[in-house]
């Protein structure tokens, strides 16, 4: 086992500063250091450990200047970096946003934060299947976090639903771990990156196509997963100690739309090129804007929405 | 050479100037046959060194002292005052990886004396008179686990009644095998009532609630 630190950040005092960032992932930690480093006092909150859902990708292959790098990784370096600039207090959920004024005032967890401006970088969550067996058997082998659960299967078979970036990495995880595991993918051909199409053959994956999931078969724990096979309509089943889920992301905009932040019909928030949202002083960035769900693009937004933030909160002083 | 790099103990150090006030105990039991023991003394003494507030002692698992906190397993690493904190908020199992954060924080709530809940999660902690002890199945790589071990350390730290138990799944599988631990974290109550996931508190202590009434 490797033993890796991560640091702590706990915020505790409530204050006043220039702009929330709601958060800490990479388009957070980077709207972070840009916002202080033009002159706004800023805090970043996030209601779990700063990363976000990069903490999840086992490995990353395509951030510029790392050739590989494992999520949880880069996302300690990112943290350690926005540190040096940037107050994160993490494990404090916002609950609440209201209006005062020109103000908004932020109630999370750990204290009230008053703030001119709030960056939404609020990121993604896992999508469910809706399959039967799925809610009944979650933690009995249906799971979707292989970091943290991959473990448990090492030595067994597992099933990875959904054949994307997200599942073609997670197979790849499973399988240098010591997990046997296939991937279930909808489309008719593979869904991921031509780089991960070239490990999985390497590795020996298995990767079936064009197969809708039904159910997740089980009584106490997994036992087997059902598909359609969409060429045939044959009904086929695999037997299989876990269920892991990929198959894409919700966005977490519930806070964001309570104060009339505007989204799109799946719930992205709808932002424009330099990351405004229809309410003024309120931008968005990440994954939670849906435009890639890519570390570097949501780090990239981070940076525009901060330095946007600048722009608006000077000019409006002007 | 040490385990923390010097980069985070020179952030750790500036944290515990900050928060640190009374004195913490950080009492690490070690055991034969135990894999990670010395690599948990390794990084407790490292820590402790960090600040004058934390004291750093090693124990036998078979020890007196371990009787006293209630620890049975080894490597156990306890945070307490030596006094009302008693053996109560405790990680078995390395805290290593994302728990390492909570042990930095579980030392800063300690030398405290408190912890943040909302006034609602207080009230209800207080009718808490019987012991509950809530037990945290984590991995080291898990994300989400940190929040599950600090939320049943924090009830632990705000309510004598209260233990909180982070296990590492992976070093104690017979363990975790006996709860059917498959996802993390898996939170065990009492030895009865059972969740999984990383909840606010608000849900959270409806779990304990409903535990310490089974209790009764």
């Amino acid at each position: 086992m490797e033993v890796g630190f991560v640091l702590p950040s706990a915020s505790r005092e409530s204050r006043e500063v220039d702009v929330v960032i709601i958060g800490a992932g990479p388009a957070g930690l980077s709207a972070g250091i840009y916002a202080i480093r033009a002159g706004l006092s800023a805090i970043i909150v996030d209601k779990g450990n700063a990363g976000g859902l990069a903490e999840e990708a086992p490995f990353v292959e395509n951030y510029l200047g790392f050739e590989g790098i494992k999520g949880e990784e880069l996302a300690k370096l990112f943290k350690e970096h926005a540190m040096k600039y940037v107050e994160i207090s993490e494990r404090n959920e916002v609950r609440d946003i209201v209006r005062e004024g020109d103000r908004f005032l932020v109630k999370a967890e750990k204290g009230e934060y008053r703030a001119k401006a709030i960056i939404f970088a609020t990121g993604t969550t896992h999508r469910k299947l809706n399959v039967p067996g799925e809610n009944e058997l979650f933690g009995k082998g249906v799971s979707y976090c292989v970091t943290c659960d991959g473990y448990f299967f090492r030595g067994k078979k597992v099933a990875v639903i959904g054949g994307g970036n997200s599942g073609a990495i997670a197979a790849i995880y499973l399988k240098d771990i010591g997990v046997e595991p296939v991937v279930i993918e909808y489309m008719p051909k593979y869904m991921c990156e031509k780089a991960y199409v070239d490990i999985i053959n390497e590795k020996g994956i298995e990767y079936i196509t064009n197969a809708m999931v039904t159910e997740i078969k089980g009584s106490d724990k997994v036992e087997a997963v059902v598909y359609k096979d969409r060429d045939t309509g044959e009904t086929k089943e695999i037997k299989v100690d876990g269920v892991f889920i990929y198959v894409g992301l919700i966005p977490m905009s519930d806070l964001a739309k309570k104060i009339g932040v505007e989204t799109d019909k799946r719930g992205y928030i709808k932002v424009s090129p330099k990351m405004r949202t229809n309410v003024p002083m309120v931008y968005a960035a990440g994954d939670v804007t849906g435009v890639a769900g890519q570390i570097i693009i949501a780090a990239g937004q981070g940076a525009m929405a901060a330095l946007t933030a600048y722009e608006d909160l000077m000019l409006r002083q002007a | 050479m040490g385990y923390i790099g010097d980069k985070d103990k020179e952030y750790l150090k500036g944290e515990f100037d900050k928060y640190l006030k009374e004195k913490v105990l950080l009492l690490v039991f070690t055991g034969p046959n135990c894999q990670y023991c010395n690599v948990a003394t390794a990084i407790a003494q490292e820590v402790a060194e960090l600040h004058d507030a934390i004291e750093f002692h090693e124990y036998p698992v078979d020890s007196e002292e371990a009787k006293k906190y209630g620890v049975e397993h080894a490597p156990t690493v306890v945070i307490t005052d030596g006094d009302k904190f008693g053996g109560r908020i405790r990680y078995v199992g390395l805290p290593s990886g994302y728990e390492f954060s909570s042990m930095i924080e579980d030392i800063i709530d300690v030398s405290r004396r408190t912890a943040e809940v909302s006034e609602e999660v207080r009230a209800q902690l207080e009718q808490i008179d019987k012991p509950v002890r809530i037990q945290v199945f984590v991995t080291p790589t898990c994300p989400y686990c940190p929040r599950a071990v600090r939320t049943a350390h924090r009830f632990a730290i705000l309510n004598e009644n209260i233990t909180g138990e982070m296990i590492e799944a992976i070093e104690f599988p017979e363990w975790a095998n006996k709860w059917n631990v498959m996802s993390v974290p898996h939170i065990v109550i009492n030895e009865d009532v059972q969740f999984i996931g990383a909840y606010p508190d608000e849900q959270y202590i409806q779990y304990v609630i409903e535990a310490w009434k089974k209790a009764q």
